[in-house]
């Protein structure tokens, strides 16, 4: 019988004595097994977007010119239909049914000040602006702002002036004069602020201004004015430090052609004449163009004049390219570090204004600045910065000071992140920060809008490790967006949700739904890679090309060569 | 078969031991278990879509080979305009009502609303049909076939006759 034991008894045999030899070992490994198991599945989150989304995030046209790819558009706005041209403003007394308008300048600033709407109501809560001035942060009402807006508005406006050039830190009289001319119809230019005298003289030059908003003692007027023979008015901002001395004082040289006021003391004399209600105006009338300087390599500054539906197009274009449960709302707090003569941060800045975010300027803000002194002020909830910033600040303190272990909770969050889902302010990312981030105060910081110049220094573009760092060690979702010149905006912007990581340079993302992005002068043999060419609303001239080439990714987005 | 009196018998007393064979599967199994969920996860590509269709300038001669004959595309020119109506294969294409048109200018023919032959322009190396004769009703009908086809099917060419500066050259 012995030899006939069969199959299932042996089986038996086995397995009875394997578990004969269950002791307290045995007894916590199965715990630890199970423990493990209630585990993952417990933490285990849906991503947050269906990976197909990532994986082909624009749509291509099926027909192609020879020698030029298809066209890319956003998901948003699939061919044949019209890309976003504006904000879809609906005027209070419309019929319901009737399309919106595309808005202008004033519309964000009436939206602004109108304060959140939820459904329907208006709630009032209006949001701030803030001035950081190193570590503290002057609150403006927008009521004040409105005031300043009137006074500088009408006082320029009775003098006739066409072109106002400011050249002023980021602030609030800089927001103030550009609201200001949109209402009361004058140019504006936007001049960067730290130029040397002869540079700055030079642009003025070119751009004919008749009127300069300039930092009181910031530059020699006679140097300025003496070459310059349309400048009529100069209008000093002080700071509120040196308010105590007299600015009125015109050199010799340039008396009787030039008159010269200071901004603080023209909102005091006449503020109770202006007003503190947004100027009513004709939604069909124009408002005047916004010109910029694009800085370019070879150190001779050009113009870049957006018309109003160009912002408008590339403010709806931001607006609309972050998931609802990620635009900017009334609990936002805003803060550009980047400077707002760039039209990125421009744009990004009136689209939070327009959704009722409260904001914050930076005094320093640049192209290059130190993100942890210029975060210090205040606590944003979002931070728009240039890839300049971002890649210097990785490179230079997120890198050598992460440790043994943050390297270890980094590589739990990198887990995460590859499974779609973005890991939370939990216990391991605080163990994560103590390295990297200790010094920043961002403890609210949800995202980070970075932006790369085109034509910038291929050493600051942001690779897929620097973004997942950035991702892990500020625990904010980042969207990195390219800019170039002529295109209000970006051109094309990644997901916020594309947590994705690859080798070397991360991608650009999928075109922004106000313009399309077409690849020319291409091979036959490689009809994805080519100069990057936009059209659409967006684009000053309505279309450009940029001087970088272009290659679009499997996943349908844009990548630079 | 064991006998009794041997599975009595007393195990001899040894040191509780963490190499034994059930904890070692059961470790491996833990070990199996962390690698599934922590394993680097393949990113998730959908497949390519066609190449895009690259615009062509065609004359009639070198339309008609898009007649969908042998499962090619079917191509028609209404007013210079070169359609492709692949998806609407059971009207244009082979066997179809409007199979005449299939790789040919039919804007006469749809303009007059008849699916015959000498709606075509004869000689494919002579000009293009100007339409002229056409009364406005005609006009005004081809005019919506032509949204109709704006609104359905892509314009993946333009037509031009034969020996124009913009024909490409064999």
């Amino acid at each position: 019988m012995a030899s006939e034991t069969s199959l299932v008894a042996k089986l038996d045999a086995m397995v009875a004595n394997v578990l004969a030899d269950w002791n307290i070992y045995t007894t916590l490994i199965a715990g630890t097994i199970v423990a493990f198991l209630i585990f993952s599945f417990v933490t285990s989150k849906e991503p947050d977007v269906h990976p197909f989304l990532l994986a082909r995030q624009s749509t291509a046209f099926p027909v192609r010119q020879p020698g030029e790819s298809a066209v890319y558009r956003s998901l948003e706005t699939p061919h044949g239909f019209p890309l976003r041209s504006g904000l879809n403003v609906k005027d209070p007394g419309a019929p319901k049914w009737t399309s919106g308008r595309r808005g202008d300048l004033r519309d964000v600033w009436k939206a602004a000040v109108r304060g959140a709407v939820e459904e329907g109501k208006s709630s009032g809560q209006q949001g701030k602006i803030y001035t950081v001035l190193g570590r503290r942060a002057i609150e403006h009402s927008l009521e004040q702002v409105t005031q300043e807006i009137n006074v500088i508005g009408s006082r320029l406006q009775s003098s006739k002036a066409k072109t106002v050039a400011i050249c002023l830190t980021d602030s609030v009289e800089l927001l103030a004069t550009i609201f200001a001319g949109a209402f009361f119809g004058f140019k504006t230019i936007i001049i960067p602020h730290n130029l040397d005298p002869k540079d700055l003289s030079n642009l003025l030059q070119k751009a004919e201004a008749d009127v300069l908003i300039a930092e009181a003692g910031a530059l020699d007027l006679s140097l300025v004015a003496s070459s310059n023979k349309h400048l009529s008015q100069v209008i000093w901002v002080a700071k509120l430090g040196s308010r105590h001395m007299d600015w009125n004082d015109v050199p010799g040289d340039v008396k009787g052609t030039l008159e010269v006021a200071v901004w603080h003391e023209l909102v005091e004399e006449k503020k109770d004449l202006a007003g503190l209600d947004v100027p009513s105006w004709e939604p069909n009338t124009p408002t005047p163009s916004l010109t910029t300087v694009w800085p370019s390599a070879t150190q001779v500054a050009e113009f870049v004049e957006y018309q109003p539906e160009n912002l408008i197009s590339a403010i709806a274009g931001l607006t609309y390219s972050l998931p609802r449960n990620q635009r900017f709302g009334p609990s936002d707090l805003v803060l550009s570090i980047d400077s707002l003569s760039r039209s990125y941060p421009l744009c990004q800045i009136m689209a939070a204004l327009y959704s009722n975010a409260s904001v914050a300027l930076n005094s320093v803000a640049g192209e290059s600045v130190d993100f942890a002194l210029a975060t210090v002020g205040v606590s944003p909830t979002v931070v728009i910065a240039s890839s300049r910033t971002m890649s210097h600040y990785h490179d230079r303190f997120m890198e050598p000071h992460s440790g043994v272990i943050s390297s270890f909770a980094r590589w739990f969050d990198v887990r995460k992140l590859d499974a779609g889902v973005m890991p939370s302010h939990g216990m391991v990312s605080q163990v994560a920060n103590i390295g990297p981030t200790a010094e920043l105060s961002l403890d609210k910081l949800r995202l980070l809008c970075i932006s790369h110049r085109v034509d910038a220094d291929p050493q600051v573009r942001l690779t897929c490790v620097q973004l997942t760092d950035l991702r892990i060690f500020t625990g904010a979702r980042v969207v990195y967006a390219l800019t170039g010149p002529g295109v209000a905006g970006a051109v094309s912007q990644t997901n916020v949700f594309d947590y994705r990581r690859g080798k070397g340079q991360s991608h650009l993302g999928a075109p922004l739904s106000s313009v399309e992005v077409v690849l020319t002068g291409v091979s036959e043999d490689k009809e994805n890679e080519g100069q990057i060419t936009i059209s659409g609303p967006a684009v000053v001239s309505r279309k450009t090309t940029l001087s970088a080439t272009g290659r679009i990714r499997d996943d349908n987005t844009l990548e630079l060569c | 078969m064991a006998s009794p009196q041997e599975a009595a018998v007393p195990p001899p007393a040894e040191v509780m031991t963490i190499a034994s064979p059930i904890n070692l599967i059961l470790i491996s199994l833990f070990a199996v278990l962390v690698y599934l969920q922590f394993r680097p996860k393949a990113l998730i590509a959908l497949p390519k879509g066609p190449a895009p269709i690259v615009f062509r300038t065609f004359t009639p001669t070198t339309l008609l080979e898009f007649n969908g004959v042998d499962g090619k595309s079917v191509y028609l020119a209404v007013r210079g305009r070169v359609f492709d109506v692949s998806p609407g294969r059971n009207f244009y294409g082979p066997g179809g009502p409007y199979a005449n048109f299939a790789g040919r200018d039919a804007s006469r023919g749809l303009a007059c609303q008849s699916f015959d032959e000498e709606m075509l322009t004869k000689d494919l190396k002579g000009p293009l049909d100007d339409l002229k004769d056409l009364d406005a009703e005609a006009i005004e009908n081809l005019q919506s076939w032509e949204e109709r086809f704006l609104e359905k099917y892509l314009i993946v060419g333009k037509l031009v006759a034969e020996g124009d500066p913009e024909a490409p050259r064999l």
